[in-house]
């Protein structure tokens, strides 16, 4: 072959580059979504102000309910890792190939299975931090369980896990309230007709450790839990053979199967994984925040994680900044409800502009990043 | 010569027109300052090696890409289609190299994919269907479902479906890969009537016997750049090859030669040099009255017994879809077998799975190599090492520089060439992309047989020539090699033995001997010799 002449493409490229890498180069991955929330943020303050809600009113509970004090910031923070945990589980799966949306129905489960074992028997009076682990456990047990059943009938009979997975919440959910609902099972013990349908409150050594062991700082030991999980997801989908497997089935699983990597295990346990970090997170938010399980318990942490994995192009930082805005929003909108009146519908039109926006960042990212 | 129907004296004002066209993808040129007019009334033969630039000129053309410098006319005016539907409407139609079907759809409804609006009138086209079918020889059940027919018919269906729009302008990629020699004789007069209409068509390929019998004008590219024309191609073949493969013809394989139709085909075999001198019969690879029933009830492979010694190549020859895809798959573990037993030496390899008959040391290549050969979204070391990959492992952990450079000391040997162990496999050409598959099979620790079908199927003559070469080095140690290929000079030039497959049954086996050609072809007919 002739040599050819190098081409000056290539040079710029590198140039390009290294501007890129310094460090100092605003760099549009990172603008670009900012620019998007804030754009999404300013539409839903129009809204405010459209509606007869006055617009500072509205932003100072905002600020109030997420950064105002200790216990919001620890409360936001407290939500994100529900979310992240799920988005987590979701990339795991979807690096498979799989699309798991039953985040909510594992919420579901592990919340049953935590309350129910931290109520049972003596749990509550193990030593060494068995009495929290051990409800944390059975709740990741319980969501692994969910998944893989999913995963199983994929596997068996090529139900599409989509389906599977959501009608398995609508199950989780409704198996929830009949749990709550009937004193043979988690209900507590039904003194008069006004007796709530809600279980009794699970032991105070069964709840979560809290970090400061202040109550007015209510970060409990979810976020270091949160935090390792995510090292151990970046590094297992990036670093290890398993995550090599987890991409080769989703990519080409006929491919897969022939070089000898068994597409039943890979998609039974991205499933089950995706399932136990779900379960993972209704223990979170039983053993860490609520204590009693009530019907409605996992109300949307499911779906909420599900955007914040789909918007994370799969990455786990990506989940994490998802995760963050998401808590952070979660908590503002509720004291913006409560505080300055703005109806709730108007709080869910705000998440679903910035899901919006976000996502059109990315699609921009993305073509910007192929020029 | 085949000027007699069409006088080079006469040139007409061109059909189409390319001038000095240039595109690049990112940093890489894929096409240099091409020009070249393609006139109304002759075929024109674009030849090159994988990766010359063949497909991005005929996506060009087709719209799908556009030119990043140059200009095209068309019928005397500017051409710039926004898309292939724009083409299609100004009548250029394609045959692309890989089929554009949907499997789960009847050939009617192919066909009318695209073209119609509203309601489907799918009495009509068959009609227009039976209609072609009389004109040009292209026979098919236009009810029957593109998954139950075969590639060949599958070939012509694509053909079909540019044929029903009567284009001005007909662009063949590489169609004839997958066509048996009657199909392909077929598909050249199909070519032949087409341009005799006034009419152009562009063939695009890199099998010389087509460009003898039929192209009236030839260009050669090579690295993206114009370098070659020929107004007589039958006469100037030698000069053509050369400039192709910018080497001489004399040191070409002659495997290769052979298979690519320069030469009259001859027997090679593999004990290059040694006469072939009565071995010592070791059985190793024993297939005992395979039968494979399809999830319909129908038998696709039908009581098959065959056994390959040690050190010896036996040809599966066939026209496609008679149970050789049934016969890899189940050899594969992809499959399992309604009744009979596979025997490798001593072990029963019977529906064992995938990795059970890798670890026995039986080496695939597969028929299909994008679907069941590689993950093309992955990188060149991981495809080559996606079977081993536990032999790169620390507590878990995937050892990606030892990966890399294992796959680096493979690329050299099989001449390999990509940017680099990291290269995405979907960015190597089609022939580097099967040196990597046959690479990993053949390097198994402890391969003993080796199944490899079509494995040269869309290769270019250097990729054939090291395809062969890596086969014949494995045979020569030892192992036991099946080929299944429908390229039947492709068979009689490298295979020892060769049996033949008709409806899933074994018609007939006999030595592979060139002597024999029609009467192999006669039993790939169904007539038993």
């Amino acid at each position: 072959m002739t040599t050819l002449p190098p081409q000056p493409e290539a040079a710029a490229n590198t140039a390009a580059r290294t501007i890129a890498t310094s460090g100092f180069a605003i760099r549009p991955a990172l603008l670009v979504p900012v620019l998007a929330v804030g754009f999404a943020a300013l539409i839903g303050l129009a809204l405010i102000a459209v509606i007869g809600v006055s617009v500072p009113s509205a932003i100072a509970a905002f600020v109030d309910g997420t950064l105002g004090s200790p216990y919001a910031m620890a409360a936001s923070i407290n939500r994100s890792t529900v979310f992240a945990l799920v988005g987590f589980g979701f990339i795991l799966a979807n690096r498979a190939n799989l699309t798991n949306v039953g985040g909510e129905g594992q919420i579901a489960v592990g919340g049953i299975a935590a309350t129910a074992v931290a109520l049972y028997g003596h749990v509550g009076a193990l030593p060494l931090g068995l009495s929290f682990i051990l409800p944390m456990l059975a709740a990741v047990l319980a969501g692994a369980l969910w998944g893989a059943l999913a995963a199983v009938l994929k596997v068996k009979s090529g139900t599409n896990e989509v389906i599977s997975t959501l009608l398995l919440s609508f199950v989780g959910v409704w198996l929830l309230y009949w749990c709550v609902q009937s004193p043979a099972l988690l209900r507590k013990p039904m003194t008069s007709s006004a007796t709530l349908p809600e279980s009794l409150e699970i032991p105070d050594t069964t709840q979560l450790p809290l970090l400061t062991g202040d109550y007015s700082f209510p970060l409990h030991i979810g976020l270091p839990i949160t935090i390792v999980i995510a090292v151990v997801v970046a590094v297992l989908l990036s670093k290890t053979v398993l995550g090599l497997r987890l991409r080769a089935v989703g990519l080409n699983p006929v491919a897969s199967n022939r070089a000898g990597i068994s597409y039943a295990r890979t998609v039974i346990f991205a499933l089950a994984m995706a399932g136990a970090l779900g379960g993972l997170a209704g223990a979170l938010m039983l053993l860490g925040e609520q204590y009693t399980l009530k019907d409605g318990f996992s109300s949307g942490y499911g779906f909420d994680g599900l955007v914040a994995g789909l918007l994370s192009r799969g990455s786990v930082t990506g989940v994490i900044a998802a995760s963050l805005l998401f808590g952070f929003m979660r908590s503002g909108g509720i004291n913006m409800e409560m505080v300055a009146a703005v109806p709730t519908a108007l709080v869910v039109v705000i998440q679903g502009l910035i899901v919006i926006t976000l996502a059109g960042a990315t699609l921009f990212i993305e073509r910007w990043e192929r020029q | 010569m085949n000027t007699a129907s069409a006088p080079a004296e006469i040139v007409a004002e061109p059909l189409l027109s390319l001038a000095a066209i240039t595109k690049r993808f990112g940093s890489f040129t894929a096409l240099s300052d091409v020009s070249l007019d393609i006139r109304p009334g002759e075929i024109h033969c674009i030849l090159g090696e994988n990766g010359a630039g063949k497909s991005t000129l005929c996506n060009l053309i087709f719209g799908v890409h556009r030119p990043d410098a140059g200009a095209m006319r068309y019928r005397g005016a500017r051409f710039e289609p926004s898309g292939p539907a724009d083409s299609l409407a100004q009548g250029i139609a394609m045959v692309h190299q890989h089929f554009s079907l949907v499997p789960d759809m009847s050939v009617v409804d192919n066909v009318l994919l695209g073209r119609e609006k509203g309601v489907l009138n799918r009495k009509q086209c068959a009609r227009q269907l039976e209609q072609l079918a009389v004109d040009y020889g292209l026979p098919l059940d236009p009810f029957a479902k593109i998954e139950d027919i075969s590639v060949g018919e599958r070939q012509r269906v694509e053909i079909v479906k540019c044929l029903i729009r009567d284009p001005s302008l007909f662009v063949l990629d590489e169609p004839t890969a997958v066509l048996l020699p009657d199909e392909i004789a077929a598909l050249l007069e199909v070519c032949r009537r087409v341009a005799s209409s006034g009419r152009a068509v562009v063939l695009v390929t890199h099998k010389l016997a087509e460009i003898k019998k039929i192209a009236d004008r030839v260009t050669v590219l090579r690295g993206g750049r114009v370098v070659a024309t020929s107004d007589r191609p039958a006469a100037e073949i030698d000069a053509l090859v050369r400039a192709m493969i910018q080497g001489s013809v004399e040191t070409l394989d002659q495997s290769a030669a052979s298979i690519l139709g320069l030469e009259p085909v001859r027997h090679v075999g593999h004990d290059s040099g040694k006469q072939r001198a009565p071995r010592a019969k070791i059985e190793a690879l024993q297939i005992d009255g395979l039968t494979v029933k399809d999830y319909q009830g129908v038998t696709r492979l039908d009581n098959f017994t065959l056994t390959v010694d040690r050190g010896e190549i036996v040809g599966v020859a066939g026209v496609e879809g008679n149970g050789q895809s049934e016969l890899t798959a189940v050899l594969a573990g992809m499959m399992s077998p309604s009744d009979g037993r596979i025997h490798l030496d001593n072990t029963d390899l019977t529906a064992r799975s995938p990795k059970e008959i890798t670890a026995a040391g039986v080496g695939i290549v597969p028929e299909d190599r994008h679907a069941v050969g590689c993950v093309t979204g992955m990188s060149l070391a991981e495809n080559i090492y996606l079977n081993r990959l536990d032999e790169f492992t620390r507590f878990g952990f995937l050892r990606r520089a030892a990966l890399e450079s294992e796959a680096a000391t493979l690329m050299q040997r099989f001449d390999v060439r990509a940017r680099g162990p990291g290269a995405l496999f979907s960015s190597l050409s089609g022939g580097n992309q099967q040196k990597a598959v046959l690479a990993r099979e053949i390097t198994l620790p402890n391969l003993a047989c080796l199944v490899a079908a079509q494995p040269t199927r869309g290769l270019d003559v250097g990729a054939v020539a090291a395809v062969y070469s890596h086969i014949r080095a494995a045979c020569d140690r030892g192992v036991a090699v099946l080929l299944v290929s429908s390229e039947l000079d492709e068979l009689l030039t490298v295979a020892d033995r060769i049996v033949v497959l008709y409806r899933g049954r074994i018609m007939g086996s006999c030595m592979a001997d060139p002597d024999r050609r029609e009467a192999i072809g006669a039993m790939m007919a169904g007539q038993p010799q």
